[in-house]
């Protein structure tokens, strides 16, 4: 059969009705969101330089593109992503630059590429207005700091932030959680005596551990298949007779009252895959 | 001599075509004369070099005036197996935020320039597209193109720009935003393409990794299919992502039509994707554009954008209204100016902006 297009070439009064539909959609009044346009947190996150730099600068400034698998390079910078994929993460575009070089403002390709003097590509945010000296400079003073994920001084090795977060709903397919911690763990006290995962029967499941080359405040808990659709929950274990303790010997804080020992509990969901029959 | 003559004959006949009805560098153009995108560029998904066809019509259709005499008209091929171009960019930027001091500059938005080397001609070639600034030279395309059956079905493999709806100039665009298929981040694997009568369609199978090595071992999937009819066109693409991150499945439907010296362009593209924060979001973006040819060489452009970046949160979604002149005094020359309005979330600065802009562009 000879399909005649041109019989189906829409009419002036369709046409027009679909111009007028497209062009009726309307900003929103951003009521309920925060400034990256996403609903506002019920605690607002602690004030420290990085947790600033995400809300000032890369969630609303930078996430249009730099989110999700079609990031560019690969730098994903949304909340939860941004800091595991920039600190002592070599550079795509310059492999032999760090995105952010802690102590290095200089040398991190992150500043470079904010500042315009990159030597790859265009200044970010590209086609949009440069970020401003005082926004600049403050991630300059950030990584100038030694980049940490937190702002106070670590006197306690304490877990600055996990992906998934707590009591979030991850995607199907999850098969790794990232921890990263206040300051560089001992890799040789990461071990299965020092996390646990365990699904909603309070069964053990099987996964293993590692400090990823050149991160070593950051540890990944990887599963041998990716997690079943379902309620998770991973311990970051203070107590017990082999507790995670960092490079100075100091012992987690996983409860987070200020002194050695406890634990940390970061209950998490798995989402079903769509489509798929529960 | 003998060989100038010929090419100048070879040139003439096909202004004369491009003056009946041609096709040039960006989407309007293809729908305002009724063409397919590789009438004028070598890479049958538009963009970079142009064909001795589409360099024809820059310098007797697009202009408003050609200068130079007929020995003088560059096809781009300066040699039997070699062809070559290149674009240009040169801005000057205004750009005012609320609340914070506006900002102007020059800058060299880009320079570019692209080999192909037609090893077999018609059948074979080596296409390279080599960014030389802002920064230093990085390669944005690199790879071999084979046509199984000239000018009907072709395979090409290497770093090259995925099908996905229209090939705009305008890399921020919200459509080519929301896709993270643009000028700007190719991916390496291979597509197939087919061009037969008045159907244009591509499908790429790549690490769906925009320009990161691959992390995964899971692939993207790119589609893209046009009927293009020569006063209205439609197609629709398809994408998706498996990768450890989470699954991103796209769909596009875009189209035009002509009306008189207007051309209206329209664009809405939907994703799922679940690698963008842990929950993933469903997001959408159009685009309207209409194009007024107002003389020969002059075209009056209004683009109107909208994005929705989470369908589940409220009052989230933007805009982008854009008002541009392009003025094409001579062949290989344009002077572009305008400008854009953004209108988001009032707390957001940056998604209220104004920008404008004027550009010199060269090309060839």
């Amino acid at each position: 059969m000879i399909i005649q297009f041109s019989k189906l070439l829409p009419s002036k009064g369709i046409l027009g009705l679909s111009v007028l539909m497209l062009a009726s959609c309307t900003a929103g009044d951003g009521s309920g969101l925060d400034a990256g346009g996403r609903p506002l947190p019920p605690v607002p996150p602690a004030n420290n330089d990085f947790q600033q730099i995400q809300a000032t600068i890369f969630t609303p400034a930078c996430t249009g593109c730099h989110a999700g698998a079609s990031a560019p390079q690969g730098l994903r910078l949304d909340a939860g992503n941004s800091y595991a994929l920039l600190v002592n993460v070599a550079s795509n575009e310059v492999a032999s630059l760090l995105r952010v070089n802690p102590g290095n403002p200089d040398t991190s390709y992150l500043v470079q590429k904010i500042q315009g003097n990159a030597a790859v590509g265009g200044r970010m945010p590209l086609g949009g207005p440069p970020l401003t000296q005082a926004q600049i400079d403050l991630v300059r003073g950030w990584i100038a700091a030694g980049a940490p994920s937190s702002a106070a001084p670590a006197d306690q090795l304490q877990v600055a932030s996990t992906i998934p977060a707590a009591t979030e709903q991850a995607a199907a397919g999850l098969g790794k959680l990232t921890i990263i911690f206040n300051s560089d763990v001992d890799s040789s006290r990461v071990s299965g005596n020092s996390f646990e995962l365990r699904d909603a029967s309070d069964r053990l499941v099987n996964a293993s551990v590692r400090v990823p080359a050149g991160r070593q405040n950051v540890v990944e808990v990887i599963t041998p298949q990716p997690l079943a659709a379902g309620s998770y929950q991973l311990s970051v274990l203070g107590d017990g007779p082999a507790p995670l303790a960092d490079q100075g010997g100091r012992v987690l804080d996983g409860d987070a009252d200020g002194k050695p020992g406890g634990d940390l509990l970061i209950p998490f969901d798995v989402k079903a895959k769509e489509g798929s029959v529960r | 001599m003998k060989r100038v003559k010929n090419l100048v004959q070879l040139a003439a006949a096909v202004a004369l075509f491009a003056v009946a009805g041609a096709v040039q560098a960006e989407p309007y153009l293809a729908a305002q004369m009724g063409l397919k995108c590789a009438q004028c560029h070598v890479n049958p998904t538009g963009g970079g070099l142009r064909t001795v066809f589409g360099n024809t019509f820059a310098q007797t259709t697009l202009a408003a005036k050609r200068i130079g005499s007929e020995e003088d008209l560059w096809t781009g091929q300066v040699m039997k197996f070699l062809s070559v171009g290149g674009n240009a960019r040169a801005n000057y930027n205004f750009t005012d935020v609320p609340n914070q001091d506006s900002t102007n500059d020059f800058a060299v938005e880009e320079a570019r320039a692209y080999l192909d080397f037609g090893v077999i001609p018609n059948r074979l070639s080596v296409y390279i597209d080599q960014r030389f600034a802002p920064g230093n030279a990085t390669n944005l395309e690199a790879n071999i193109r084979y046509w199984i059956t000239e000018n009907s079905i072709y395979v090409k493999a290497g770093r090259m720009y995925l099908p996905f709806g229209y090939r705009l100039e305008d890399d921020n665009a919200f459509v080519r935003q929301l896709s993270g298929i643009n000028m700007q981040a190719p991916d390496e694997g291979v597509e197939f393409g087919w061009e037969a009568g008045s159907w244009s369609t591509q499908v790429a199978l790549s690490n769906g990794t925009a320009g990161a090595p691959e992390a995964d071992t899971g692939k993207q999937i790119t589609a893209r299919t046009e009927y293009a009819a020569s006063v209205w066109r439609v197609g629709v693409s398809a994408l998706s992502n498996d990768t450890d991150a989470g699954d991103r499945f796209g769909a596009g439907l875009f189209g035009a039509y002509r009306l008189g010296p207007v051309t209206l362009l329209g664009e809405v593209d939907y994703f799922d994707d679940d690698s963008i924060g842990v929950a993933g979001r469903k997001l959408m973006a159009s685009l309207v554009e209409a194009d007024w040819k107002v003389a020969q060489g002059h075209n009056l452009k209004f683009t109107y954008e909208w994005l929705e970046p989470d369908d589940d949160v409220d009052e989230d979604e933007q805009t982008r209204t854009s008002v541009l002149y392009e003025w094409s005094p001579i062949q290989f020359v344009q002077l572009r100016g305008g400008v854009r309005f953004y209108d988001g979330i009032p707390q957001n600065d940056l998604q209220n902006r104004t920008q404008a802009f004027l550009q010199l562009h060269g090309f060839f």
